[in-house]
């Protein structure tokens, strides 16, 4: 082991060495002899649509040439050779060149799904043999519009892989689940409730990526917070692949619970050196934003309000009198009509650009990409930029060495404003002033305006990831692949208030962390295959084990200081009176984890018609307790190609191209909870007899049985494709069982210890996918037309809880929005007051017939008020779920489930002779949402006194009058408004189906006329236009169903999602 | 030919829809939760018979689901026998509309309340909460020093069932009016009268002294003739019959939520709905809780030194039971005094 990370390292700089040489000399090619040449035979490569560029030519397996732009090619080759000529995408064809000079070759397209390669536990397989449920989708497909994360692109396009757009803000990607809910963990409160994220493990190039931890949204953590994903230019992505069951995610198991994401990036194949450019330009416009009440119509509607509501004429105008900015209508400082709005939103122009230079045969290829990324946010001081270099090379000399080395670099820099990036809270607090007020200056009131706008946050991660792949056959079928790779991540964040904002003492914020990792794999493979009589493979065997360790360490440090000498000289710390002013320290998410695994798999198939695929993995991780010891994943999985049965062969020769069914069963794991929950927390606790003490954390146990969340899927599917591929599609049925769920439980005070965690609930998700292409235009024609359909039914159950009960409720101190988890039932329910209207009036309300009292809210502190609460006309009708004509915590109901049960796209792609055209839609069905955002507008007008900016009503059918049936309560009962609370976030009035159908994009491009482009030097032009974002059909009444957190809650704070124009420009040379 | 190759297509689809959906099974059924911490914190209960008392809050609901249906099961008497009294229905006063004091006549009153039969001791279905009816009287129902009732809830939801045994009822003797001055489970009178709620500036005739609450006795009165009235009357030491126009500036209208006032030299009479207040909501009769109806009596006079003197004694209580009643303001020590210094 040890020589071999010598071997590995050593390497390393020859391979650097080479690279770089090859890159200043351009000396990429011919490295190896060539064949002595006897004759040069020339030719074309076409399809029906005309010359196929960039096509492989191979003799005797081994690279000798491809085709220009025009599909004309040249090779000097001997004499009674026979050259292979071969394509992505399309079938290979064999040509004997005895007697010939001149070929004129057609490739037919393959659009067999079968062939494609997949990627299964670090090993390729191809799609016929591969058990597990995957999904593939080319880089290609991923480039209509520039995204800061390339997994953005993803929507729609697979089934059970939901992501939502729930934030437009620059460099932060949707949140992504894959085959429903994973977790039902809930922290925070309010509007900053969020559920646990569940993100995908990537595995970019063979090198497991963690997305979860610190980097989640930059939600509820310092930092910038930008996901390592988010540093690969989506330019530079060959592929992306995903991984839905246990039995394709197994060998990623000790992370891969809630699904892989496998990314590819591009490599070189190709002997000429290919130089492509691309670049776009985006305009991000700003949607539509809400309507607000401006000048003298807000100060007459608070004066009308407080006239209708106050207990009487003269106690009402008093308080008007006593109210500067409503009576002083003179004063200049009251006297505005500020549209506040304005002064957050921006239509911004953006640009990216990417170079990639790639070169290469299969012995010797290299790529270089450079990238940059610049895009300014639709809000004021938010924007992410992003520079990246990325460079792999692969050294095969021959089939039994290869060694591959990748060395990425990127920067990126980001402006949160004065929010977390998910949220823009300053703006949101801001936005929502009166427009009363004088706009923005440094003598105005509103410093969440100046805050969100001349805040300086500067941002910026660093990511540095090398990996290196070293593969050796010892004897023939029988390899060794180590792969090692290294990954460092800087991320510093430094955030300067200037004193006029904050009561005349500027202040001063510095975050830094720093992350590394290191990760390294062995794997030993033996590949063997008995032939039978007529000399085929029949019975052939694939089985491999490997190790797996990896250890990473997270720190970072803050420092802020609340009194800095001036707004320019920004340092050094002065002044630093107590620990008030400076405050500074490493922050409690302090992390260092370790983990290792041993993992073998088998495969056998019987002439590719029987499948069967078993692995089985151990895991040990220093964030699972020691009583746990290590976790045991197995899988197992057997598919039946029918269509290669013998039976079939007539069937397959008039109609059916493949028909295969899928079975597998499989567990996976996802580390929760860290060291502290497993160990406790150890502190520095004063002084005893003169020495220093040590004592352990009382607020959480120590669990030294804290295991891992555990997966177990079961998986049948059935792929089929039928009319010479014209038609091909997918079903999967699964059955996902989430165990050891992590949570804290309170322990008895007897204990000594506040809370432990525990491993109690589980959940269970059931769904159903399907995927369905089809290629409308006849295989013949010049014009392509295909369709893709897919789409994802997915129902969670809750299974277990703690302590064995059969519910548990979440209350929500903030917004009062429980959430009620009941076992039997869907995991995640909406527990709010029902209102069934409007009392029209007083005699509606219902009575006791004991007391003769009315129906009446209970306050806060639980006691039962005086007249005020007593419901009247214009209240809403609260159903009183228990009868006892008080309105509490037991009248909540269950009344919606605030996670998706359908999701699915549509992709639509057209291509005639140079133009294509990408039409892409997607959608959910089926979802709660509890619109806060609306309620919040209602709410405005609570309290007539405060100077916070008003919506306009009109549009609603408020209660107006005695005897008026209206849906939304009277919202001018400013007297009452706390007590009865009409507006209250935590009723069906503001639950909404969040059912929608988003047109994603629409995307145009055309291939300029080569003989034009060659001219200048240009092997291929390409210009191209999208529209992103285009429109939405829903029914939901607010802004957008789709931005919203994952527990389906709108919040007036979010940030919108831009519609943007890109104009595309790609040049190869 | 086609229509086989598709079905047969449709046919391992929902081969698999149906292997999955096999695997609900194994999901617990979705019922709700009674859990096991859920207990009366209430165990034994006294209401005062001759009025509606309903006890609140009784029941911890821990981690059930509700709403819960609660049943009163195997209500008997402490000894063990059945107790008809309260397991057969008797017409009792229900409200139909709100009481809300703004009734203009003893009829409106009424119109909002009609009799309905009921068992005089219930359980809420949903909520838990037991209710008392004033029919209730200790002629034919066990009262306290006995030792009552004995009964068991039963609590059931989709998720089980549930028995709490053994909860008593150990009702209390009548007390008509509050405050009362007889003993609690005895319904003896311990005093003679009580004190007023309020008092403030009120001289002594004799003495010119201001006079203390311990001057003044306040006695509850009621006659058996029909009708309901409430009278008010004030007496001085030797029972001699102050004229109530002397209390100038009372607001005789809005004295008590009562109709007809007859106002003569000897005493104030309105015709009234039962019980006194209707019902404990705040309205200008009661005090601010609701919870007592108030009786204010002024007057002011010129003090010593021309100042005026705003006099005040008052009364905050309730009447349970029907008849004709009178509340006399008996000043033990002094007789008021209502001329100008």
């Amino acid at each position: 082991m040890k020589n071999l990370k010598e071997i590995n390292l050593l390497n390393m700089r020859y391979i650097y060495i080479i690279t770089l040489l090859c890159l200043c000399l351009g000396f990429n090619q011919e490295l190896r002899a060539q064949t002595p040449a006897k004759k040069t035979v020339t030719g074309t490569v076409s399809d029906n649509q005309g010359g196929i560029p960039s096509v492989n030519i191979l003799l005797d397996r081994r690279a000798i040439g491809t085709t220009n732009s025009e599909g004309e090619f040249a090779v000097s080759v001997p004499d009674n050779a026979v050259l292979e000529f071969s394509f992505i995408g399309y079938k290979t064809v064999k040509v004997s060149v005895a007697g010939k000079t001149k070929l004129t070759i057609k490739l037919e397209n393959d659009n067999n799904n079968l062939k494609e390669v997949t990627v299964s536990g670090y090993v390729n397989k191809t799609k016929e043999t591969s058990v597990g449920s995957s999904v593939k989708i080319s880089g290609k497909d991923l480039q209509a519009v520039p995204v800061a994360s390339v997994t953005d692109m993803l929507q729609g396009k697979v089934a059970g892989l939901n992501i939502q757009q729930n934030t437009g803000s620059p460099g932060m990607r949707g949140s992504m689940a894959i085959r429903g809910l994973s977790s039902t963990s809930i922290s925070g409160s309010g509007n900053d409730a969020y559920l646990q994220p569940t993100s995908p493990l990537f595995v970019v190039d063979g090198v497991p990526v963690d997305d979860n931890q610190n980097f989640s949204y930059g939600f509820q953590s310092a930092g910038p917070g930008v996901s390592p994903i988010s540093l690969i230019p989506q330019q530079d992505v060959e592929s992306i692949e995903v991984l839905k069951d246990a039995s394709a995610t197994a060998l990623y198991g000790s992370r891969g619970a809630y699904g892989v994401i496998l990314i590819t990036t591009k490599r070189g194949n190709s002997k000429i050196p290919v130089i492509t450019y691309n670049g776009q330009f985006f305009v991000s416009a700003v949607p539509k934003l809400r309507s607000v009440i401006g000048g003298v119509d807000e100060r007459s509607l608070r004066i009308a309000q407080i006239l209708a509501s106050d207990t009487s004429y003269y106690h009402a105008l008093g308080l008007i009198n006593g109210t500067p900015f409503i009576a002083d209508s003179l004063n200049a400082y009251y006297n505005n009509s500020t549209n506040w709005q304005s002064y957050f939103y921006r239509t911004t122009y953006n640009q990216t650009h990417n170079l990639n230079i790639a070169g290469g045969d299969p012995s010797f290829n290299y790529k270089v990409n450079f990238g940059y990324f610049k895009q300014k946010g639709i809000q004021e001081n938010t924007g992410f930029d992003r520079s990246t270099l990325r460079m792999n090379m692969q050294y095969m000399p021959n089939q039994k060495f290869k060694l591959y080395a990748t060395i990425n670099g990127a920067l990126g820099k980001q402006q949160k404003g004065s929010g977390n990036g998910l949220f823009n809270t300053g703006i949101a607090t801001g936005g929502a002033s009166s427009s009363l007020l004088p706009s923005p200056s440094q003598y105005s009131a509103i410093n969440s305006v100046l805050g969100a706008v001349t805040t300086d946050n500067d941002n910026k991660t660093i990511d540095l990831t090398n990996t290196i792949e070293l593969k050796y056959e010892f004897i023939k079928n029988l390899s060794l692949t180590s792969n090692f790779n290294y990954t460092f991540n800087t991320g510093t964040e430094d955030n300067f208030l200037p004193a006029s904002i904050n009561g005349d003492r500027s202040s001063l914020f510095a975050y830094n962390s720093v992350k590394n990792a290191v990760y390294n794999r062995n794997l030993l493979q033996y590949v063997f295959s008995i032939k039978d009589k007529a000399g085929d493979d029949a019975h052939n065997f694939l089985a491999y084990v490997f190790n797996e360790t990896s250890s990473s360490n997270f720190k970072a440090d803050v420092i802020k200081n609340n009194k800095v000498v001036n707004d320019y000289l920004r340092g050094p710390i002065v002044g630093v009176d107590d620990y008030l002013t400076s405050l500074g320290g490493t922050l409690d998410n302090f992390n260092q984890s370790r983990s290792v695994a041993f993992a073998g798999s088998f495969q056998y198939n019987y002439k590719r018609r029987y499948v069967l695929d078993a692995s089985y993995r151990l895991d040990g991780s220093s964030s699972s307790g020691p009583d746990a010891g290590y976790t045991k994943s197995p899988s197992i999985g057997v598919r039946w190609n029918i269509n290669n049965e013998s039976f079939m062969a007539s069937q397959v020769e008039k109609w059916l191209d493949y028909a295969s069914i899928r079975l597998s069963y499989g567990t996976v794991l996802q580390p929760s909870g860290n060291v502290y929950d497993v160990y406790g927390k150890y502190l520095n606790l004063g002084n005893y007899n003169g020495t220093q003490t040590v004592g352990i954390s009382s607020g959480r146990s120590p669990n030294t049985n804290l295991q891992p969340a555990k997966n177990t899927t079961l998986n049948f599917a059935f792929d089929f494709g039928i009319l010479k591929n014209r038609i091909t599609g997918t079903f999967e049925a699964y059955y996902k069982q989430t165990d050891n769920l992590f949570g804290t439980k309170v322990l008895a005070n007897t204990s000594g210890f506040g809370e432990i965690t525990t491993n109690e609930e589980a959940l269970v998700n059931i769904g159903y996918e399907g995927t369905l292409t089809g290629s409308l235009l006849p295989n013949s024609s010049k014009a392509r037309l295909t369709v893709s359909v897919n789409g994802a039914i997915n129902h969670d159950y809750l299974a277990a809880l703690p302590n064995g009960v059969r519910q548990s409720i979440r209350f929500d101190p903030t917004t009062g929005q429980a959430i009620l988890k009941s076992v039997g039932a869907n995991a995640l329910a909406n527990f709010i007051y029902n209102t069934k209207g409007v009392y029209a009036n007083n005699s509606d309300v219902p009575v006791d017939p004991l007391t003769g009292l009315r129906y009446r809210a209970r306050n806060g502190d639980g006691s039962l008020g005086g007249v005020l609460n007593y419901f009247r006309a214009g209240d809403p009708r609260y159903t009183d779920v228990n009868g006892d004509y008080i309105l509490d915590d037991y009248d909540l109901v269950d009344a919606g489930n605030s996670q998706i049960r359908f999701s699915g796209g549509v992709t639509v792609d057209f291509r005639y002779k140079n133009f294509s055209v990408q039409v892409q839609g997607t959608g959910i069905l089926g979802r709660d949402i509890l619109n806060n955002a609306l309620a919040s507008q209602f709410q405005a007008f609570n309290n007539p006194f405060v100077l916070s900016g008003l919506v306009p009503l009109s549009q609603y059918d408020i209660w107006k009058s005695v005897g008026q049936n209206a849906v939304y309560p009277n919202p001018y009962d400013y007297l009452r408004s706390s007590i009865v609370n009409p507006y209250r976030f935590a009723q069906t009035l503001f639950q909404e189906d969040g059912s929608y159908f988003k047109l994603n994009y629409i995307s145009l491009g055309y291939t300029l006329n080569q003989k034009f482009t060659n001219r200048y030097g240009m092997n291929r032009v390409v210009l191209g236009g999208t529209v992103n974002n285009v429109f939405m059909l829903t029914n939901y009444s607010g802004p957008n169903p789709e931005n919203v957190t994952a527990l389906g809650r709108d919040y007036s704070g979010g940030y919108p999602n831009p519609r943007t124009f890109v104009f595309n420009l790609n040049i190869e040379f | 030919m086609n229509n086989k190759k598709y079905s047969s297509l449709i046919g391992l689809v929902l081969l698999s829809i149906l292997f999955i959906t096999a695997c609900k099974k194994n999901i617990p059924d979705e019922r709700l939760s009674l859990g096991s911490d859920s207990q009366f914190i209430v165990n034994n209960y006294q209401p005062i018979l001759g009025r509606n008392t309903l006890f609140s809050d009784n029941f911890y609901v821990g981690s059930s689901s509700v709403p819960l249906n609660f049943k009163i099961v195997n209500m008997r008497r402490f000894t063990g026998e059945p107790a008809p009294e309260l397991t057969e229905f008797f017409p009792v006063q229900v409200w139909k509309s709100a009481y809300d004091g703004t009734e203009k006549s003893i009829a409106e009153i009424e119109a909002k309340r009609k009799l309905e039969n009921h068992q005089l001791f219930e359980i809420r279905e949903h909520s838990g909460q037991f209710l008392m009816w004033s029919k209730a009287n200790s002629n034919f129902v066990k009262v306290q020093p006995d030792s009552g009732y004995v009964f068991d809830v039963e609590v059931s939801n989709s998720g089980g069932r549930r028995y709490y045994k053994d909860l008593k009822l150990r009702p209390f003797k009548e007390r008509p009016f509050e405050p009362s001055y007889s003993d609690l489970t005895t319904g003896q009178g311990t005093n003679t009268g009580v004190y007023p709620s309020i008092m403030g500036n009120i001289r002594g005739e004799k003495t010119g002294r201001y006079l203390n609450p311990t001057d003044i006795e306040i006695q509850f009165k009621k006659n058996n003739a029909p009708g309901n009235s409430l009278s008010f009357k004030f007496v001085d030491t030797l029972q001699q019959v102050i004229d109530p126009n002397k209390f100038a500036t009372t607001d005789w209208a809005n004295l008590v939520h009562g109709f007809n006032m007859v106002k003569n030299s000897d005493s104030v009479k309105y015709d009234v709905a039962y019980p006194i207040p209707l019902a404990p909501f705040p309205t200008k009769y009661t005090t601010s809780s609701g919870g007592q109806a108030k009786a204010y009596f002024r007057y002011d006079r010129q003090g010593f030194g021309n100042v005026r003197e705003s006099a005040l004694v008052g009364m905050n209580f309730n009447i349970f039971e029907q008849g004709n009643w009178t509340i006399i303001f008996w000043f033990k020590t002094e007789r008021p005094k209502f001329i100008n210094d």
